[in-house]
């Protein structure tokens, strides 16, 4: 008897995107809407939570309208619902959490909650079909960077993550301090591609603990740097600290991801959440793990950052592990990896 | 026609089944849960426990504000998806209209209040006439002090409701002020179900425009208008 297909909706709204998406047996996207505020936040310099929940509520149900209809899919024929639960915004992460629930118990199928920092992990059975564990993938988003071992579909085994800032918080930071607009990491990205990297010697903090990030000393250097040429009236070469800063952060990521590679010996790391999205990481840590007979997978862009087919993806390992949530599932804001 | 109910507008989870002007089921929970915990449990044990099959259901009524902001986001959220879910229609009902059906009594005023954060209150004032609550004024935010006196000047009784209590901290009830009791005063799903019977119900794509009702825009935008008041 042919094996029966596994059609997964899957939901997010933990930040500022509102997604839905239809997955095929879990790794065939049929469809991937994303609903962006980024433009609304804009004028605020960031995520204004109580906007960002106000419109996660206007795009909920359409968004969900739009993946079933875009896979030629009806909500019958859904096997599961997957919604992130956590970690995010409390309020935008209600929104989505209570569609999901209300969604999965009215058309009779088992909800299953979904940690979107795995989600942003899984992202990457979509782009390579041969990718399997066990492999390490290091976690760089706004609100975490973490090096994490993928020893099964649903095991993972957290070998270090940051002890002050996230990777791309250091980014949206100094992009701020520079002025420019939200979100920071793509215009550091853009602009250090004009700059040189060796110009300014920014400390790289490896800590004695060889899989732990910190980024807070980092991003106070760049701060007083920018402080102190301003006080002595010189002018600063923006695109130089841009790129200096950048090359400091990804020399950091890069070191400790190879370190953890060799340790365990793997031979797949994958790269994982919004910062994952940055090509002079991404080639840089290609370079890196070749060298020591490594392969880098990454997402392609569209999954880079915030979306739900990564969360129908990894909603499908669950399922197809059996584990379902119950309707009294809350938001957890704070969720841990691992 | 069978409507389902719900009301998270408040820190009462209510939620009922309502068919043609008759009570069936009502569930309500006020004991600081989270909605987010106990909304979709609480309707599933009402299923059960009415053996009324959920596919039969042929409009839901959500209490759609003022309110508190995420927990009017939680049911509306709850709302739109069933009722997509089961494709049936969908029906927004003001927080206040909804309170202002727990006492179907003529000749007296009846002021709902819901706190509005910072010693203000929203309300609106109604009077039932032929079998329906009247909305006399307009939805308005109100300090303490302003609500009572407006109410003082009225020459008839009037009978608080909803969360009154943060009234009552603020400001002694005038002398045609009665509180009702707090069987009367609490949200309940039931009138929100049988006001919602009376009006329209959103159907097809027109079920997602359906907002709550905030009242007012975000702190941020607030802000922002202020700094900015050639934008606003
Ligand atoms: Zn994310």
């Amino acid at each position: 008897m042919r094996k029966k297909d596994i059609y997964i909706l899957g939901i997010e709204s933990s930040c500022d995107e509102t997604a839905a998406a239809v997955v095929k047996n879990g790794r065939q996207v049929l469809s991937n809407i994303i609903a962006s505020q980024i433009m609304v936040h804009r004028k605020f310099g960031g995520v204004v939570p109580e906007i960002a929940s106000r419109k996660h509520v206007e795009q909920v149900l359409p968004v969900i309208d739009a993946a079933l209809a875009q896979a030629g899919v009806a909500l019958a024929d859904i096997d599961a619902v997957a919604v992130t639960y956590g970690p995010g915004l409390v309020g935008a992460l209600l929104v989505g959490l209570s569609a999901a629930k209300s969604l999965a118990w009215a058309a009779g199928k088992p909800l299953i909650g979904v940690n979107h920092l795995e989600g942003h992990v899984f992202a990457n059975f979509l782009t390579d079909p041969d990718l399997e564990p066990p492999f390490l993938a290091l976690v760089v988003s706004g609100g975490h960077t973490a090096l994490l071992k993928v020893t099964g579909y649903n095991s993972f085994e957290l070998l270090g993550q940051t002890r002050d800032d996230a990777a791309g918080e250091a980014f949206d930071k100094i992009a701020r301090v520079m002025g420019m607009p939200y979100p920071g990491g793509p215009e550091i990205e853009k602009l250090a591609r004009t700059g040189n990297s060796q110009a300014i010697e920014f400390p790289r903090a490896m800590l004695d603990n060889p899989y732990e990030f910190s980024f807070s000393g980092l991003k106070s250097a760049v701060i007083n740097y920018l402080h102190n040429e301003e006080q002595a009236d010189r002018p600063v070469h923006k695109a130089d600290v841009a790129a200096s800063f950048q090359e400091a952060v990804t020399d950091v990521l890069v070191q400790k991801s190879v370190a953890a590679l060799e340790a365990a010996e793997l031979k797949d790391i994958v790269l994982a959440g919004g910062v994952s999205a940055n090509q002079v990481l991404q080639d840089k840590l290609a370079a890196a793990a070749h060298r020591v007979g490594a392969r880098l997978v990454h997402p392609e862009k569209i999954l880079c950052t915030d979306n739900a087919v990564m969360i129908a993806c990894r909603g499908y390992y669950q399922f197809m592990d059996g584990e379902a949530s119950g309707l009294d599932l809350n938001a957890d804001p704070s969720l841990k990896l691992g | 026609m069978l409507t389902l109910a719900l009301d998270t507008a408040t820190k009462v989870c209510t939620v009922a089944l309502v068919r043609d002007g008759a009570i069936l089921a009502e569930y309500d929970i006020s004991v600081g849960l989270t909605h987010s915990e106990g909304l979709m449990p609480q309707i599933d044990q009402m299923f059960r426990r009415t053996g009324l099959a959920k596919e039969a259901v042929d409009r839901v009524a959500v209490s759609i504000g003022p309110g508190s902001f995420t927990g009017l986001r939680i049911g509306l959220a709850a709302a739109q998806a069933m009722a997509y879910a089961w494709d049936c229609g969908l029906c927004g009902v003001n927080t206040l209209d909804g309170l202002a059906w727990n006492v179907p009594v003529p000749g007296v005023v009846l002021a709902p209040v819901l706190d509005a954060q910072k010693g203000n209150v929203y309300t609106a004032f109604y009077e039932w006439e032929a079998g329906t609550p009247r909305r006399r004024t307009d939805v308005v935010m109100l300090s303490a002090g302003e609500c009572m006196a407006r109410l003082a000047a009225l020459d008839r009784p009037v009978l608080l409701l909803g969360e009154c209590e943060r009234l009552l901290r603020r400001v002694a009830p005038a002398a045609n002020v009665f509180v009702a009791a707090p069987q009367l005063r609490l949200p309940h799903a039931a009138s929100v179900g049988l006001a919602g019977e009376g009006e329209d119900a959103l159907t097809g794509a027109a079920r997602f425009g359906l907002k709550p009702f905030y009242f007012r825009k975000s702190e941020a935008e607030e802000l922002w208008d202020k700094k900015h008041p050639a934008d606003a």
